[in-house]
């Protein structure tokens, strides 16, 4: 497990650069994490996925299905690529703090 | 020693017994190594750079065969632990070469460890070998010569000195335990070479096998399979981290979803007892392509089939990834599968568009299941021919008027010799389908085979984009020469590792922009096709 400077605080990070305490999340953590992911500036539409998600997985433990997040955020997942380029699983999710999502997705 | 170095190294004079050295990385693929692409990627300039493995991985992992990793073995601290490590090894080598600890797959490894004719027909076959500009280390006899040198000099019973002068000779060091340990993953498991030895060698269960070794005995597998798969299933009831109420809330979505589409109302069954068919999906499946298990509901609602899904754990996820790395999480699993069909009474299990599931359920389960468990499976595949074939729902193919190639998933073409019912469907409905070549159980794997497609740590998509799924990127292209100029192009991958391997491909080579080229399952056709739906089922749009 590596370690990475992200928001100020020393974070576990896997080998994807998803952190290992969500709980530790925290905004700055997250501008740094969206730094990774080649995202500079955090527009409000990028913090609205990201706070979808983060709900989302406070409630169930895991990540929405694609279909349910683009719905219920309004955005297409064209959209979605285009804030996260590698995609709402591998990009908007790391931002958000989630753990990489598992199985075959 | 640097990557030149090294790749000079491997180049000049590559020597087997190598693999016992302790002298760095073993060898290494560079792009101007890589087999060449076709239009629109036939200029080897705009090949993406390999990324570097970072300085924290070299100082914490065990990375000493190419340049990437997907075991994350740590570096031991003192000797000692080395040793204790390699004597593990040893011992697993031990039980893997005994009836009562390997009674499943003793007999075939056998076949496999006394001959080899070392004609290299195999070598030839095999997609990683040729995709890597013919690295030595990618030879499907690389791995099992040295398993086999092993096998001959510590284990079988006679002397050690006649056993090195005939079989050649190999130490039993660190360096050979590690490196074979991340050589059974360069893999696909997908027998292509198994299927040309003149001889009936099987260098991909010799490759899987390994891998037992390392799971079994030294708990050495990847966080993908084992702690995020098998083990998250086994708890929470499947590999996606859905339990019950997560899933069904998921389906009703999907089921809305659907109605909205189509214009009909699809409801999914839940636990209906006494049905024909209990259809079991990937549940990768509902979270990244909810349309794929939403066309199976509206096809098996259109058509009158009396289905069910079932919300039991472990049996609403088809995955089993024991089958890549791990007899005991294998049984566990299928066990599981058996159990929620015999508790339901359905008649049959049904498989939807997943490869690794066909083959653990209904060929390996076999050796596995036993009385009242041995309950029907059938492939999705053949189903869904006969429905198509009987006349029960009208079409409308030119809502097909796109090009359409499909991709054969190894486990349920060329070990099930499952090949032509998915291709009369694609006939019937896809009036510009065209095959890939070579096609059927001649296929090659897309690169994401054995559970490849959700491994993504440090750079190892490097080397599934580049090397392993290289081969099935130049087939998907050549299938498309006639037509650049199309907008919308469809890979036909019912299998949904094979699709996420196809996705991540396409996404890295910017394919969908570039070539229009989109990718999904046999079920969307058919619904796409349907005249009694609404039309455009299959929406052009990245996912």
């Amino acid at each position: 497990m590596a370690t990475q400077t992200l928001g100020g605080k020393e974070m576990e990070v896997d080998e994807d650069g998803f952190i290992q305490k969500p709980e530790e999340w925290d905004q700055g953590v997250a501008q740094d994490l969206a730094k990774t992911e080649g995202v500079q500036d955090m527009s409000d539409n990028h913090w609205k996925l990201v706070h979808y998600l983060r709900d989302y997985y406070l409630k169930f433990g895991m990540a929405p299905m694609i279909r349910k997040l683009c719905k219920e955020t309004g955005f297409s997942l064209k959209e979605i690529y285009e804030m996260y380029p590698s995609g709402p699983a591998k990009g908007a999710c790391k931002v958000a703090g989630l753990p990489k999502p598992t199985g075959c997705v | 020693m640097n990557p030149v170095e090294a790749k000079a190294k491997t180049k000049k004079a590559f020597r087997l017994e190598d693999i016992s050295q302790d002298n760095g990385q073993w060898s290494h693929v560079e792009n101007s190594d890589l087999m060449p692409l076709p239009a629109p990627l036939d200029n080897p300039a705009e090949e993406p750079a390999w990324k570097p493995l970072s300085d924290q991985a070299r100082e914490r992992y065990e990375c000493n065969l190419d340049g990437t990793l997907i075991l994350n073995i740590p570096k031991p601290k003192s000797k000692e632990e080395e040793q204790e490590l390699v004597r593990k090894f040893l011992t697993g080598l031990h039980k893997l070469f005994t009836e009562e600890n390997n009674w499943g797959f003793l007999r075939p490894l056998m076949l496999s460890m006394d001959h080899c004719a070392n004609c290299q027909t195999c070598s030839e076959a095999c997609h990683i070998y040729e995709a890597s500009g013919h690295n030595p280390i990618y030879r499907p006899t690389c791995r099992s010569e040295v398993l086999r040198r092993l096998y001959h000099k510590y284990i079988k019973p006679g002397g050690r000195f006649l056993a090195t002068l005939r079989h050649g000779d190999i130490d039993l060091t660190w360096p050979t335990v590690v490196r074979l340990a991340e050589l059974s993953y360069r893999c696909n498991l997908f027998r292509r070479c198994a299927q040309t030895c003149p001889i009936g060698v099987d260098n991909g269960l010799i490759a899987r096998e390994l891998r037992k070794v390392f799971s079994q005995e030294l708990g050495i597998h990847t966080k993908e399979l084992h702690d995020n798969g098998s083990m998250l299933q086994l708890k929470v009831g499947s590999s996606t981290g859905m339990n019950a109420l997560v899933l069904k809330d998921n389906v009703d979505f999907i089921d809305e979803d659907m109605s909205d589409k189509t214009g009909m109302t699809i409801k999914t069954p839940w636990d209906k007892e006494g049905a024909d068919v209990l259809l079991i999906h990937n549940a990768g499946e509902m979270m990244a392509w909810p349309e794929n298990p939403g066309a199976f509901a509206v096809i098996l609602e259109a058509a009158g089939v009396s289905w069910t899904m079932s919300s039991e754990a472990v049996a609403y996820d088809s995955i089993n990834y024991g089958l890549f790395y791990d007899d005991a999480m294998l049984a566990k699993v299928v066990v599981r599968h058996a159990m929620a069909a015999k508790k339901l009474g359905v008649k049959k299990i049904v498989l939807g568009e997943c490869g690794h599931a066909h083959k653990a359920l209904t060929v390996i389960a076999d050796r596995l299941l036993t009385g009242d468990l041995n309950i029907p499976r059938e492939s999705s595949m053949t189903l869904l021919r006969d429905i198509v074939m009987s006349g029960r729902l009208r079409f409308d193919p030119s809502r097909n008027d796109f090009p359409v190639t499909l991709h054969d998933p190894c486990n349920l073409v060329r070990l099930m010799g499952v090949v032509e019912p998915q291709r009369e469907v694609l006939r019937k409905l896809c009036p510009l389908f065209r095959e890939m070549t070579p096609h059927g159980v001649e296929n090659y794997c897309c690169g994401g085979g054995s559970g490849f497609a959700i491994h993504s740590g440090h750079n190892f998509s490097d080397w599934r984009f580049k090397v392993s799924g290289r081969k099935k990127l130049a087939q998907i292209l050549n299938a498309f020469q006639d037509c650049p100029d199309a907008p919308h192009k469809y890979v036909c991958a019912p299998c949904s590792n094979c699709k996420g391997q196809i996705r991540d491909m396409l996404q890295y080579y910017h394919l969908f922009e570039r070539w229009g080229i989109l990718y999904g399952g046999l079920v969307e056709l058919i619904v796409n096709a349907m005249a009694d739906v609404k039309p455009g089922f299959i929406e052009w749009e990245w996912r």
